[in-house]
């Protein structure tokens, strides 16, 4: 029925749709074509002075034969992915916690959520270091308690150090979408497993995670996404060993001055996150994820 | 006969309020085909809910073949519900749903198959195992329903408003359905519905409910002549209502004046005392209206297969010599005199003129 609804409001607009024109002006102006500029770039050849429009694969050659890079992609890729899965699994319980409260009370627990995003998350992640730091919290207490002698660095300017940064930062936006999708389902639904003979356990399975999923995933492309593409984060809390792709790029567009490289990164990493979103998104179906129902 | 489910002294309340379910005392017999009805918010689903594990009673018992279940959790009580929108899960196939049951209890597998194939074939929904839940029709969600909960074979099979969501005619049917579905696997049925013509219908005995309490129990022949209370008489069955004062009338005979010009005759009366307010309730069929004429009938013999007792009157479906089915329409003292029971042979016949005739376009 909804469909049909939405099917008649779309006819009603005409073709072009006038209401959709400020919309579709924005993105041709924001999006389209700043991403038509990239890909041409992407494709020219860099000189001292800057770009030359001489075409060329020469910048997605030296991409793929400079271990540094590649390497560089597959180290965001699985920062991303290990943050996204452990996001995921402390998400779940929270959200699932949240959708069993009397609405009222679920509503200032969405609440309390959204109240880090009052500060900028750059501020939050700078928060970490006097956490995280040698002459930080967690060094302080376990120094004075004895467990050790001097402090561990092990802690800050690592990929640990991102993982938790991360972790932090992301985490509301894998709550939300899970809780809300936890919400829709219909509670006879779980009554029903139960009757039939579904332990608690057992409900949660075979009944309550099927059903959530589009929430699940759609929080887990949400988290995935703004992962492999962090760029405060591992500049804040990374040092070298936590720098991730998105760290080199700003390197090529300023002091590099490699525009064509810089381009061609650019383009290959958001690649290689719309290929995660596309297999994730078919396992069950963007409608799914993006429409509801 | 006996005793399957005992309910004593069942009370839900939520807060101050008045309980939801009041002190319910109701016995359930083996086999039997019992609704609960009454008025939307009488409590009646809050009871089977209780039965099912869903709702913690406040106080009371409730027992399974003499033993407490109280303590059990919903998916250790060997009973199972229907729920009122089916709630069948939707991301699974009509096969996965009804053999989830099943797998839950760990049920091996061939067993499963065949348990799940019986079931199908019982509600007719053979072929049906792949098919999305989504892409069925009310009726055979229903069935699906259905389907899910008596493949594992409960003691008590509750039903809450199972047809409501459905049309007029799929209702009738389903009806039916379960009727026959009951009388085949002899599982016990507690069914719930608001709708008073349902369980006339279908059950064996009714428990008419009002105000979390229960008003009267009884056959349902019983509770739609005899109601006990006004509740019940308001409740099941159409009734012309009437509000007067009870009269001492000439003769020692009584009377309730309605107005000055009405006064109906009845009965004497040892519950009311002279003088008190009373309602009256006369049913429609025993008030008679009779036909001046009748020309020529056309007569056929069949046999009597399902009566569907509807209050006022009663269905009878029957099957001609050749195979043919027909309904007809008894009134309650044509059925009572002639005592129409299934496999009773009978004649029917209608005027010739009742009998309208239309070109069929199809041939």
């Amino acid at each position: 029925m909804t469909s049909i609804a939405r099917t008649d409001a779309v006819a009603q607009m005409g073709w072009p749709p006038k209401k959709l024109l400020p919309g579709i002006f924005i993105l041709i102006l924001f999006l389209i074509i700043p991403l038509s500029l990239l890909l041409m770039t992407s494709f020219w050849s860099a000189s001292f002075t800057g770009l030359k429009a001489e075409w060329t694969l020469a910048n997605y050659a030296r991409l793929f034969s400079r271990p540094v890079y590649v390497d560089l992609l597959m180290k965001s890729t699985r920062i991303a992915f290990v943050v996204t899965t452990i996001t995921l699994v402390v998400a779940f319980p929270m959200a699932l916690w949240i959708a069993n409260r009397p609405p009222a009370r679920r509503m200032q627990l969405m609440f309390l959520i959204l109240i880090p995003f009052w500060t900028s998350y750059v501020v939050r992640t700078y928060a970490w270091i006097p956490l995280l730091g040698n002459n930080g919290v967690i060094n302080y207490a376990l120094m004075k308690t004895g467990i050790v002698t001097a402090p561990l660095d092990v802690f800050l300017f690592s990929q640990f150090t991102v993982h938790v940064g991360l972790l932090y930062v992301y985490l509301p936006y894998a709550i939300i979408p899970i809780a809300l999708s936890l919400e829709r389902i219909d509670k006879d639904l779980i009554f029903a497993a139960a009757d039939l003979g579904a332990s608690p356990r057992q409900q949660l399975m075979w009944i309550i995670i099927p059903l959530a999923l589009p929430g699940i995933l759609g929080g887990g492309i949400m988290v995935f996404i703004l992962c492999i593409g962090a760029y405060v984060t591992p500049a804040l809390l990374g040092g070298t060993s936590g720098m991730m792709i998105a760290n080199v790029i700003p390197d090529m567009f300023g002091v590099g001055m490699n525009w064509p490289l810089g381009s061609a990164v650019s383009l290959l990493l958001m690649a290689i996150t719309m290929a995660w979103v596309w297999l994730l998104g078919s396992r069950v179906g963007f409608r799914s994820i993006f429409i509801g129902d | 006969m006996g005793a399957i489910l005992e309910i004593r002294n069942l009370t839900k309340s939520y807060g101050s309020s008045s309980p939801a379910v009041d002190n319910v005392t109701l016995t359930v017999n083996k086999g039997e085909f019992l609704c609960i009805i009454g008025p939307s918010g009488c409590g009646k689903s809050t009871l089977l809910r209780m039965i099912g594990g869903f709702v913690e009673p406040t106080s009371g018992d409730i027992r399974l073949d003499g033993q407490t279940i109280l303590k059990l959790p919903p998916y250790r009580r060997p009973v199972n519900m229907v729920f009122q929108n089916y709630a069948l899960f939707p991301h699974l196939t009509v096969g996965q749903n009804v053999t989830f049951g099943l797998e839950m209890r760990k049920v091996n597998p061939e067993e499963r198959a065949i348990r799940v194939r019986e079931v199908l074939k019982a509600v007719e929904l053979s072929g049906f195992e792949s098919r999305s839940v989504l892409e069925l029709s009310g009726g055979q969600q229903q069935r699906v329903a259905l389907a899910r909960s008596l493949v594992l074979r409960p003691r008590v099979l509750l039903l809450d408003e199972p047809l409501g969501a459905l049309d007029q005619k799929v209702r009738r049917k389903m009806q039916i359905e379960l009727m026959r579905i009951h009388r085949e696997v002899g599982i016990t049925f507690v069914h719930v519905t608001h709708d008073q013509e349902e369980a006339l219908a279908m059950s064996d005995r009714i428990a008419v409910m009002s105000n979390g309490r229960i008003e009267q129990v009884g056959d349902r022949v019983e509770v739609y002549t005899r109601p006990s209370t006004a509740n019940v008489a308001g409740f099941v069955g159409e009734s012309n209502r009437f509000c007067g004062i009870l009269q001492d009338g000439e003769d020692n005979a009584q009377s309730v004046r309605i107005s000055d010009s009405l006064r109906i005759p009845i009965l004497t009366s040892t519950d009311v005392h002279v003088g008190s307010a009373v309602e009256l309730f006369v049913r429609p069929e025993h008030v008679a209206i009779a036909p001046l004429d009748e020309t020529g009938m056309a007569m056929f013999d069949g046999t009597v297969r399902d009566v569907i007792f509807l209050g006022e009157s009663a269905r009878c479906h029957v099957v001609l010599e050749d195979g043919t089915p027909l309904m007809a329409s008894v009134t309650l003292s044509s059925l009572n005199a002639s005592g129409f029971a299934n496999g009773t042979r009978v004649r029917l016949g209608w005027p010739k003129k009742a009998s309208l005739l239309f070109a069929d376009n199809a041939a």
